[in-house]
């Protein structure tokens, strides 16, 4: 009895909390996915919890050839929407194949080559983590320009790439530094040279590092804003956050429609988060020593 | 199979230095261990050997050709690692079929490889695990097969055993030594573990701070141990040691401790006045009646029986002894002891080095 008394307020404390934490983090989510759903007219009057009717009008008017708003036949925003879409993940993905390549062979440098001034190359690298990118966005503009890469994949790609390497490198260089290094000089001995044994050892080995690098950079990179604002002006390369809320026009805050596009743009990185997470088991080093 | 040639081998992090020049010649087919305290420079020194440490001066040398800027793979080197080292990812064939694969031999070829060699460790029905469904005592052999499927020209190993209950190790040096012997492939084994030492080893090297004190036989070096370190390091209970200084009675040289101890030294030649240590094993004190001619008397402190001998401990004077009886004692205030025939070593105390006796030396 006196357990359940002592035990009872920290068990409400606890299903309180994570009641708040969910709320926190799904609401947002919610609402938007309530917002998408709401007819034009019932968004404009007092706000409810659940849509009073059921609309799909606004994903019409996304991925439809035509769709009808507010009683006039209007031309869909599909092409732009995919165009954004395709570019969205295009920029993306780039991003984070090339960003997680380069920390797994960078970070393994950083830890096992010894070369002059490795610790303080590292801590320079990491450091820039601190600058905000408002900082150095009108010299990367400029540079963008001289070397013709403003709305070119490769641009988007390169500058992503700078900003997140960082916080790759500094994740590999941890992981790896926990792996045992008599694998490695057991691989050496059995013949195989540096790169054999960093490929088809220490990366197998290293497979939920580098998930979880790929992950991270990849969320980082679909919700980027302020650097496709700047460097992506046209469709050649804008991505989804940019055109959203571009559908903000002179006389009409289409809100049906940036949530609809809103809901659907959170599909790509769930169903990455949700393919990958299945790799990121414990455990892999299972079996290796002792 | 191969030779190993070791000269004037130094090892040095920054400034400081941790193996000083150390020159051993290792034979063909030979086991021969390292022992010595922790951070004594064994592992460093194998490490060297392996390739896997930078060798700051002398040279290695196997088979006559100098391997020092020789990457390890080149070196036709296998080596068991204390902690196994498997790769957790791979199969046990997999595992033990890793250095084949690099050197391209063709597939069927490394089955049969891999096969023979699990046949010899009896880890035949286990070939398809993963390392993580194995026991200790089967990781430990896949460590084994790995090294041994290739047919290196040296085996190398790193305490192999340090991680396996006592029982298991006991069977694995059997099985080790067994294997050795088979193959006959001249191997290294650093172990601080002088059993595992003395019972495998063909000549046993005892380091310290990073200098030998001595290469020997397992016998050899336990019956005429080069120093005072070797002298207590090897054997157990540790040897035991009375200081003493040389006295000339008549034409007898004597011990004489400050206690007023008398050990007679007969058949030495050392210098009257000499600081000496007369080093005996515990089993070299033989319990005796009261009254037999050159007993000493030992206050005992305790009587540990082990089941097949009992050590006493106690005081020869003031000086800690233990005796090693091969029976079993009963309790006592005191008992006697003698100094079995050769069962007295002798120690310069200001060298700490051994000094013969006179046909000896």
């Amino acid at each position: 009895m006196r357990s359940l008394i002592s035990t009872l307020p920290r068990r409400i404390g606890t299903a309180v909390a994570v009641a708040l934490l969910v709320a926190w983090s799904l609401g947002p989510i919610y609402w938007s996915l309530v917002t998408s759903l709401t007819p034009p007219l019932h968004l404009l009057g007092t706000p409810s919890l659940w849509p009073r009717e059921i609309t799909f009008e606004h994903y019409a008017k996304l991925v439809g050839a035509t769709s009808v708003s507010q009683g006039n036949a209007v031309q869909s925003v599909w092409p732009q929407f995919s165009a954004a879409l395709v570019n969205s993940l295009v920029t993306s993905g780039l991003a984070t194949v090339v960003t997680v390549v380069i920390a797994a062979f960078g970070a393994y440098a950083f830890v096992r080559l010894e070369f002059p001034g490795r610790d303080l190359l590292f801590v320079a690298v990491v450091a820039t983590l601190a600058i905000p990118a408002y900082t150095v966005m009108i010299p990367l503009y400029r540079l963008m320009i001289s070397l013709k890469l403003i709305d070119t994949y490769t641009g988007i790609t390169l500058i992503y790439v700078s900003a997140f390497l960082p916080l790759a490198l500094w994740l590999m260089r941890s992981v790896y530094q926990a792996m045992p290094i008599s694998l490695e000089e057991a691989a050496w001995l059995d013949g195989a040279g540096r790169i054999y044994t960093l490929v088809h050892i220490v990366l197998p080995l290293s497979a939920p590092g580098l998930i979880a690098s790929a992950i991270l950079t990849f969320l980082n990179a679909w919700g980027q804003f302020m650097v496709p604002l700047v460097f992506s002006p046209t469709l050649a390369t804008k991505p989804l956050t940019v055109l959203i809320p571009e559908f903000v026009t002179r006389n009409y805050i289409d809100f049906g429609l940036m949530n609809a596009a809103g809901i659907l743009a959170i599909i790509p990185p769930v169903l990455l988060v949700l393919f990958l997470n299945r790799y990121l088991v414990s455990g892999l080093m299972a079996g290796a020593t002792k | 199979m191969a030779t190993v040639d070791i000269h004037r081998l130094v090892k040095r992090y920054g400034t400081e230095e941790v193996i000083h020049g150390i020159d051993l010649a290792i034979r063909d087919g030979e086991f021969i261990s390292l022992i010595g305290a922790s951070g004594c420079g064994k592992s460093t020194l194998l490490r060297m050997i392996a390739g896997l440490e930078d060798i700051s001066g002398g040279t290695i040398s196997i088979d006559g050709r100098e391997v020092n800027d020789v990457a390890p793979k080149n070196r036709d080197i296998a080596m068991v690692f204390q902690n196994y080292a498997l790769y957790p990812h791979l199969s046990v064939a997999d595992n033990m079929g890793f250095s084949l694969k690099l050197r391209d031999v063709p597939k069927p070829e490394i089955k049969r490889a891999v096969a023979e060699a699990a046949e010899l460790l009896g880890l035949t029905p286990y070939l398809e695990r993963m390392p993580k469904a194995l026991s200790g005592g089967q990781r430990q052999r896949v460590a084994m097969g790995r090294a041994i499927v290739r047919k290196p020209r040296v085996f190398l190993f790193d305490e192999p055993l340090s991680n396996l209950d006592a029982k298991l190790r006991v069977q694995m040096r059997t099985e080790i030594k067994a294997l050795q012997r088979r193959l006959g492939t001249t191997s290294i084994y650093v172990t601080h573990d002088q059993i595992e030492a003395m019972t495998m080893s063909d000549r046993i090297v005892i380091l310290n701070g990073g200098r030998v004190e001595q290469v020997g036989a397992p016998l050899d070096v336990y019956d005429r141990p080069a120093n005072l370190f070797v002298a207590t390091f090897i054997g157990s209970p540790a040897m035991n040691l009375i200081e003493a200084t040389v006295r000339r009675d008549g034409d007898r040289l004597a011990a004489d401790t400050d206690d007023g101890l008398r050990l007679p030294l007969d058949g030495y030649e050392v210098a009257e006045g000499t600081a000496v240590t007369v080093g005996v094993r515990p089993e070299h004190l033989t319990l005796a009646e009261a009254g037999t001619p050159g007993a000493l008397a030992i206050a005992v402190d305790l009587i540990e029986p082990t089941g097949h001998e009992t050590h006493v401990f106690g005081r020869l004077g003031r000086h800690q002894v233990v005796v090693a009886h091969s029976g079993r004692v009963t309790e006592a205030g005191s008992v006697f002891v003698t100094i079995a025939p050769g069962g007295l070593h002798l120690f310069d105390r200001t060298s700490g080095q051994r000094i013969d006796t006179a046909e000896r030396s």
